[in-house]
């Protein structure tokens, strides 16, 4: 990662032709390190579903990380200004759509009610867009305050802990507890680095560790939740229940071994013994065809983008880049310690899809959008 | 922020650490548990051999019958274009599945919504479909309905149906083989079990480049019986027929050729159908020609006249004095018939079938004597055959014959003996005096093609050529309108034969109790191409051998002499001489008749 940036330095201080400056503005290195992660993707999203699907399912994911690359230079381009003119409205609009879901509108998936059917098939999570919104407004909110040299003060804090609490409400409501854990994370990733006294720091603290305390000892989490919460750690305990996926995951990425037993031969992947496999554990497929050098492989482009988002966030010229680069970053890294984490049986199971690695195509548009967000709020204030 | 990039690296390295761990460390325990999970072995059944007659009729043969399943869960899919159930279109994606399917199941509709509509994933719609039903069900693509490899099994099925049943036999629901030549060759027609391993993917499926090892199935060998389908088809009905006209229990027809022994009908009734009846209470499932045994009676009567035509001691044209009654020991033996004290050669003796002249005949003999001569006619031992639940019959040794027996055994009572030793002793005689061992088995065929032919028969001399054609003359005289059995008489040809008229032993009784009614003769006589047997057991009144089965021998020999294509000889039969002047008759030194010792041989 050094390497990267240390390539992209010259291009920055190199006073370039004026047709080439606005190109040149781009963070190469982020996008290099999130197309791999989705090239990546799709050759494990392919594998998992050639024999049941063919190529549907790669022509599918290759479309969308087009599509959410084009986003991403548009965005880019766009400049900070004009996004933080459009923050309040997209804001707005996921909470608007979290509402949505909510009315006949929505459709209920495996148990939860997040998605809004679209036309032809294609379907809309707007958990994954309130991400965006909640980003660029904290970041916003925030950065108004540190932009004159000011901390943020308590009616700040409060305002910002309303903008965290409504969507991660709803989110919940859905319910969507991977999602709300990422929206809770962000919030408070960016409200601390935002300039919040550490009292305050403190005092959030310990209220989330009281309410997850609440959520354990008394009845607000159904045995179902539970079950899903405690298998990871012995899945042997219910091996064709709450612990089969866990179990089945182990079994994949353990007969990887080394150099993993081939791009697509892996028995467990071929055989289709892991659900959801295509998303949720679609690190299992690297782990198990492409072995330790392969898995090792996929966690270091990912820890590239994460890291590269807070390089540049780190050289943001103004404190709306900074906080929505942490935004991002956290946002990004949470759900790849989380998703990878459940996969190497570390963490409770949740349904957080990999960034730019995972099948679903709001997932992989919003990744995108996340990454064209810090490419546009670095470098120069424009004019 | 750097905080929060140390974080990531931190998370990051124990990602790596756990990486290394499960694939690592533990990589070939979870392989070889992941392997062992996955792999699955499924014997492939071997398909059992046919059996058929000589002339190629499938008598016996499996088919393969597939195991038809649904799941319940994906049948509503049928033709709706979604991939699962929706509440609004599945009783008729159900409906129309059902009614696809109904005509090719045998299942009326209404049976089949019910038996295709619930959440179970796996309901079995019928164990009884033909691989080639299964191709038609299988391009219907329905979702959801199977065939379970699993539960793939042959059946067994006979064309022939009861017409073969007690010979064919029978196999048992498992596909062990219950008796007859089934259970008999047993050894060629089953075949040996193939086995296929390979990894299964979740859903029950091979996964194609995944280990797997198959070792295919050994299909049995196909069996060709020596039967004529014919003459087994017509033997067995004529048979029917007259056991159910004289209202008698049990029956059997041996047709053998007479000059290698090879059994070309072997007739039994009752019989039963072997595509439904097994399992039924109340079944005779053997084959009585060669299970049930009986007191032969005068058909005997031939080999204490051919023992001592061969050593010697008498030549057909020995005078016989035969009174009305006969003592020996505490038994006062007489004839069938009442008669003044008759004057006969030994060769009108056989054609009136004398008691009386048998005992003064056998009384030319040692009892060992006759005992070996019964002995190398086949008696008092199973014919080699090999058939399951053959009898040897029962013929004591000479040393424990008593005084009464002594004289019963010689016109064929007081010894007990099968269908297929009394025919054996007549294709003896037919063949110049050269038993052959009944042969019942023609070749097997494997499933590459290769014909195994059965060995012939190995033959044995029983009597010189010049003593069988001795009897054979007189037993044509039997078949004349002076002998017993006009009825056997077969128009254009020349007959040799022989009437039974047995008392029969009855177990249940515990003593004797009816009759055995036979005929065993074969024709040409002067050329001899076939002998048939025909033993009908307890029929009633009347219950003479020449008038219960002489028919059914000249029905069966005519029908066989006609599907053999056996044209007549034309030569004219002998001219017997049966009676003797009485003055000549005891004025000769050489004459038999009571008190009158004679050296024994």
């Amino acid at each position: 990662m050094p390497r990267a940036a240390d390539a992209h330095r010259p291009a920055l201080t190199r006073a370039a032709p004026s047709g080439l400056r606005r190109w040149d503005r781009h963070d190469l290195g982020l996008y290099v390190a999130a197309g791999g992660a989705s090239v990546v993707g799709a050759l494990l999203v392919w594998s998992t579903t050639v024999r049941t699907a063919g190529n549907a399912y790669l022509v599918r994911h290759l479309v969308t990380a087009g599509v959410g690359l084009a986003v991403a230079l548009l965005v880019g381009r766009a400049g900070r200004d004009r996004v933080r003119a459009v923050t309040p409205w997209v804001f707005g609009a996921g909470v608007a759509l979290l509402l949505l879901v909510r009315t006949p509108l929505g459709t209920t998936i495996n148990g939860s009610r997040s998605w809004i059917p679209l036309a032809a098939g294609f379907t809309l999570q707007p958990a994954e867009l309130v991400k965006v919104g909640l980003t660029l407004a904290l970041a916003a909110l925030l950065a108004h305050r540190l932009d004159r040299g000011a901390d943020p003060g308590g009616r700040d804090l409060v305002a910002a802990a309303v903008l965290v609490g409504v969507p991660t409400t709803l989110v919940v409501l859905q319910p969507d507890l991977g999602t709300a854990l990422v929206l809770l994370a962000l919030g408070f990733a960016v409200v601390v680095v935002g300039g919040a006294p550490r009292r305050w720091v403190a005092l959030g603290v310990a209220f989330a560790v009281a309410v997850g305390v609440a959520a354990w000892t008394t009845p607000l989490l159904s045995d179902y939740q539970r079950a899903r919460l405690t298998a990871f750690a012995d899945p042997t305990a219910d091996p064709l229940g709450a612990g089969y996926q866990t179990r089945q995951v182990r079994l994949a990425i353990g007969g990887g071994g080394l150099w993993g037993q081939g791009f697509m031969q892996g028995p467990r992947t071929q055989g289709g013994f892991v659900p959801f496999q295509l998303n949720d554990f679609v690190f299992s497929v690297a782990g198990e065809e492409l072995g330790f050098v392969g898995a090792a492989g996929l966690l270091l482009v990912l820890a590239v983008v994460v890291v590269r988002v807070l390089v540049v966030a780190a050289r943001a010229p103004d404190a709306f880049g900074r906080l929505v680069g942490v935004g991002v970053a956290t946002w990004l890294a949470v759900q790849v310690v989380e998703n990878v984490g459940m996969n190497l049986a570390l963490l409770p199971v949740t349904g957080l899809p990999l960034p730019f690695v995972s099948y679903g195509g709001t997932s992989m548009l919003v990744s995108w959008l996340a990454v064209g967000l810090v490419d546009a709020t670095q470098g120069e204030r424009r004019a | 922020m750097r905080a929060l990039t140390v974080a990531v690296i931190f998370v990051l390295s124990i990602f790596g650490a756990q990486l290394v761990r499960i694939q690592g460390f533990d990589a070939r325990a979870v392989a070889a548990e992941a392997e062992s999970q996955r792999l699955t072995a499924q014997i492939i059944p071997a398909m059992r051999g046919q059996i058929l007659s000589a002339d190629g009729t499938v008598l016996a043969s499996s088919e393969e019958r597939e195991v038809v399943v649904a799941d319940q869960t994906a049948v509503c899919t049928y033709d709706t274009g979604e991939n699962t159930c929706a509440p609004e279109t599945s009783a008729a994606a159900v409906l129309a599945a059902a009614q696809k399917l109904s005509p090719l199941l045998g299942t009326p509709t209404s049976t089949l919504v019910e038996q295709l509509t619930g959440t179970s994933r796996y309901r079995i719609l019928s164990k009884n479909v033909t691989p080639l039903t299964w191709n038609t069900i299988a391009a219907l693509g329905i979702p959801g309905i199977a065939r379970d490899r699993r539960e793939t099994r042959s059946e067994r099925t006979y064309p022939q149906g009861t017409t073969t049943a007690a010979l064919v036999g029978y196999v048992l629901d498992n596909g062990d083989p219950g008796g007859g030549v089934e259970l008999m060759a047993d050894k060629e027609l089953q075949g040996t079990p193939g086995k296929q391993t390979y990894e299964r993917g979740r859903d029950g499926t091979a996964i194609p480049a995944g280990e797997s090892s198959i070792t295919p199935a050994v299909d049995g060998r196909d069996v060709t019986l020596t039967i004529n389908s014919s003459l087994q088809w017509y033997a067995q009905n004529a048979l029917a027929q007259r056991i159910k006209e004289t209202k008698a229990e049990s029956g059997t027809v041996v047709i053998m050729n007479a000059k290698s022994g090879d059994l070309l009908s072997v007739a039994s009734y009752p019989t039963f159908d072997p595509n439904g009846d097994i399992g039924r209470k109340g079944l005779q499932l053997d084959n009585k020609a060669f299970s049930d045994v009986f007191e032969p009676g005068s058909t005997a009567k031939i080999m204490t006249m051919a023992a001592a035509l061969q050593e010697k001691t008498v030549t057909p044209l020995t005078p016989v004095v035969i009174p009305n009654r006969l003592q020996r020991y505490d038994e006062n033996f007489k004839d069938s018939h009442e008669h003044p004290t008759e004057y006969r050669t030994v060769a009108g003796t056989l054609a009136e079938s004398s008691n009386i002249g048998t005992i003064l005949v056998s009384e030319t003999l040692k009892s060992s004597t006759l005992e070996r001569y019964f002995r190398a006619f086949g008696l008092g031992r199973t014919s080699g055959v090999g058939y399951p639940g053959e009898s040897a019959g029962l013929l004591p040794p000479s040393d424990t014959w008593s005084g009464t027996k002594r004289a019963t055994v010689s016109f064929g009572q007081g010894l007990s003996v099968t269908a297929i030793q009394a025919a054996s002793v007549f294709q003896t005689i037919a063949n110049g005096g050269v038993r052959m061992d009944p042969r019942l088995v023609e070749s097997v065929r494997a499933a590459d093609g290769s014909v195994q032919k059965a060995p012939a028969s190995k033959g044995s001399r029983v009597v010189s050529t010049a003593t069988a054609t001795q009897v054979s003359q007189m037993l044509e005289g039997v078949v004349s309108s002076e002998g017993t059995a006009p009825e056997a008489e077969v128009p254009g040809y020349r007959i040799a034969g022989k009437t039974g008229t047995a008392d029969r032993y009855d177990a249940k009784v515990g003593g004797y109790s009816g009759h055995t009614a036979s005929f065993i003769g074969y024709a040409p006589a002067d050329d001899p191409q076939i002998v048939v047997a025909v033993i009908v057991q307890d029929p009633t009144y009347p219950y003479f051998g020449g008038y219960v089965a002489g028919p059914v021998f000249k029905d069966i020999t005519t029908y066989a002499l006609q599907e053999l294509k056996i044209p007549p000889t034309g030569a004219e039969p002998p001219r017997v001489q049966t009676e003797v002047d009485p003055r000549k008759a005891l004025a000769d030194p050489a004459t038999l008749r009571n008190g009158v010792k004679h050296p024994k041989r």
